[in-house]
């Protein structure tokens, strides 16, 4: 009989292990989710922001919540390494969030796939009218597939030059009349380069952006969005990316690796080499005002816009930024538009212009930098003033919006690495960047993808 | 019912999660990708029927197919051999009769279980052409180091030496199979008058070959799939230099949302790894030597 028992608990114990075993992945994310606000109706927001980025979001996050009564925002930060196919899944497996923050080039594939919806859908006619007057042709730039709004910008990255006074006063240059062209520039960072004993760079005087970044100040770019056409083996592109080939022909590739491979170039906490002077001029984004007066509040730095080489375009340059989306198959998408509007501040934009102050975010509109707080911060970090200025240009290009970006940044990248190092003549690189991309365009048609 | 019918459905209760794991997502997605293979997929939008469409496009308009190819052989045919001739060689010094051997295998061993992320990280570092401490070393004795990582011509070899720091593992196999060699073979040896050297390529290396030939299979399986190495350290580059197939792959599928190309991607990389696997075990009669056979 004893054993019988002993059979029967260990049968028990057996089933309700598998069945635990079966059981253990069902709580989901809402449940684990501490709801501050049960009784509202959950939005659920992902975004991609971690360590001091991730407070930000929560404050706003927070000041959202505290703001209405009918919604409650569940931020979710998730590894940007993961988030794509982690979105991609949840949208596909019914369970996406109900509005994601983003900053990698998703918007054509997403859109072109029907995974994300239009915004157009979800504004009133009245909305829709005041994000088309206020909103900077970037940001529409930026958010925009097809002629329709599937992203909407909640800061704008501009790339502008970072330089420090005291190093050109001691090569005899004076900072207060800055170069006004890209050769002038080029002319004071060799004055600026400093080399050892055995010719290694130990500091550089300018430092130019990437070929994508710097190519609009020569007036050429990688699509013309009046044809909806790639341009890429143009003769303004040749002649941008013949600049950088030569620029670092004369340092040395091999001399530039080393001096940079020498520095600690993690983007955050305070790890840029702009402040341990490294670098005299150097190219790099309107979120370093923020960190260098958190972890370099003494040192003493100006800003200034990236000047065009002459016969060039002034005012361009590169935009990206973190823009919202809202999956097709939300399923709070009205309240995930309310939470965009409110952070991105198409309807109160001198509330959100806090939003914008507390990340060094750039402004939505005029109406975002005009507002009282955010020109008290512009006040506060004159260096901001640059990109402030510079973000309102119509002439700030934007990564292709085709639904194959990825592939060709990865190409643009691949082309601009094979010209810096010699290996090939910028032609030829170009040459095989317009073919690389051909290739994949014909064969797009033949599996009967969208152009 | 019979107690070994309750025995084996209480077996089948306990690996039954193991079972659907396996059914679920190893044995679906294999067969699904076969069918996926042949169509546009996107992840998201269900997939179309295109024929042949990718195997075609793969073999005749992707040059970055045969690149990726090309490189993934060349590791495999100068990191493999290496490899064998390194865990061979470490594991006839780590067989020797002196005092403190078992420390010393330790040593060799450990570099094989620290996971390849961690290694991979810690071998930038190493690597570093400026504040590295392999250019430190060659500074001392007068000689620029290149720029490892960041250089065509150097990046693919820094990966074959990162491959070598995990010898170890098949080091530890090939010591096995040297304590499995009987001694009487030795000592018989030994009376002929047979020298060390004699011994070594008489009897030593002809007993190990079964174990070789195992390791060789495991590593050339493992060389046609490098990835995770390339993918922290050089991302492919430079110039492509350490794009290996896998890399590639991964970029189709989940960069580029190209599941039916990637999946075509990875039934040819699988047929390619049947085939030098099958090659493999045709030779194996003419050298590789099993003992009582």
């Amino acid at each position: 009989m004893a054993g019988a028992n002993r059979r029967l608990i260990g049968w028990g114990v057996a089933a309700v292990l598998v069945a635990g075993i079966y059981a253990l992945p069902t709580r989901s994310t809402d449940e684990m989710a501490a709801r501050k606000y049960p009784n509202r109706i959950p939005v659920r927001f992902w975004h991609m922001w971690s360590a001091e980025w991730k407070a930000v979001v929560d404050k706003i996050v927070d000041r959202y919540n505290k703001s209405q009564d009918k919604y409650e925002v569940i931020a979710l930060s998730v590894p940007g390494s993961a988030a794509d196919t982690k979105f991609l899944l949840g949208s596909i497996g019914g369970s996406p969030p109900d509005v994601m923050a983003q900053w990698n080039p998703v918007i054509p594939t997403w859109a072109q796939e029907g995974v994300i919806t239009p915004f157009d859908d979800l504004m009133s006619p009245q909305e829709k009218a005041t994000f088309d007057h206020d909103a900077y042709p970037v940001v529409k730039a930026v958010g925009a597939y097809k002629g329709k709004i599937y992203g909407i910008a909640i800061g704008i990255n501009l790339m502008e030059i970072y330089y420090l006074p005291q190093q050109f006063r001691d090569a005899g240059l004076d900072p207060d009349q800055f170069p006004t062209t890209l050769e002038g520039l080029v002319a004071d960072g060799q004055k600026l380069d400093r080399r050892d004993a055995n010719g290694h760079l130990t500091h550089l005087g300018f430092l130019p952006g990437s070929y994508q970044q710097m190519t609009p100040y020569f007036g050429g770019g990688f699509y013309d969005p009046s044809r909806d056409k790639l341009t890429l083996d143009t003769q303004q592109n040749l002649e941008a990316l013949s600049f950088l080939a030569a620029e670092r022909k004369r340092l040395g590739f091999d001399e530039v690796t080393r001096f940079q491979a020498g520095l600690n170039t993690q983007s955050a906490a305070g790890g840029w080499p702009f402040i341990t002077g490294a670098y005299s001029a150097v190219v790099d984004g309107q979120w370093r005002v923020e960190q260098l007066a958190k972890y370099a509040p003494k040192l003493v730095y100006r800003t200034a816009p990236i000047p065009a080489p002459v016969g060039g375009v002034a005012g361009s340059g590169y935009g990206n930024g973190n823009f919202m989306v809202i999956p097709r198959s939300a399923k709070e998408k009205a309240g995930a538009w309310d939470f965009v509007k409110f952070w991105s501040g198409i309807t109160h934009p001198e509330r959100a212009a806090e939003f914008y102050t507390m990340g060094g975010w750039l402004p939505l509109s005029d109406k975002v930098a005009n507002a009282p707080i955010y020109q008290a911060y512009i006040k506060k970090y004159p260096q901001f003033k640059t990109f402030v200025d510079a973000v309102r240009s119509p002439k700030i290009q934007v990564a292709p919006p085709v639904p194959y970006q990825v592939f060709v940044n990865d190409q643009v990248q691949k082309a601009e690495d094979f010209a810096l190092r010699g290996t090939l003549t910028p032609q030829a690189a170009l040459a095989g960047l317009q073919s690389a991309v051909d290739e994949e365009v014909k064969r797009r048609k033949e599996m009967g993808l969208d152009e | 019912m019979t107690l070994q019918g309750r025995r084996d459905i209480a077996g089948y209760a306990f690996v039954s999660p193991w079972i659907a794991g396996f059914l679920l997502f190893t044995a679906w997605p294999f067969c699904r990708s076969i069918y996926l293979s042949f169509t546009s997929y996107d992840v998201v939008t269900p997939p179309k029927w295109i024929g042949l469409v990718n195997y075609h496009v793969l073999a005749n308009e992707d040059p970055l197919f045969w690149k990726t190819a090309l490189n993934t052989l060349k590791y495999a045919v100068i990191a493999v051999p290496l490899g064998v001739v390194a865990g061979v060689g470490l594991a006839l010094l780590l067989n020797s009769k002196i005092r403190g051997i078992s420390i010393y295998r330790t040593l060799f061993f450990l570099p094989s279980i620290v996971p390849t992320v961690a290694t991979s990280a810690v071998f930038m570092w190493i690597l570093n052409p400026q504040i590295g401490l392999v250019n430190g070393l060659l500074g001392r004795i007068g000689i620029t180091g290149p720029a490892w990582l960041a250089d065509s011509k150097w990046a693919f070899w820094s990966l074959i030496l990162l491959g070598l720091w995990g010898v170890g593992g098949s080091m530890v196999i090939y010591l096995a199979g040297l304590k499995d060699i009987p001694v009487h073979l030795y000592e018989a040896a030994t009376i002929d008058g047979a020298g060390a050297w004699t011994r070594a390529t008489r009897i030593t290396l002809p007993s190990l070959t079964p174990v070789i030939f195992f390791n060789l299979v495991m590593g050339v399986i493992g060389a046609f799939q490098y990835f995770t190495p390339a993918y922290i350290m050089t991302q492919g580059g430079p110039e492509d230099s350490t794009r290996f197939y896998a890399l590639y792959l991964f970029d189709r599928a989940f960069r580029y949302l190209d599941m039916g190309y990637a999946s075509a991607m990875a039934w040819v990389l699988f047929a390619g790894i049947v085939v030098i696997t099958w090659l493999l075990f045709r030779t194996q009669r003419r050298w590789v030597h099993y003992g009582g056979g």
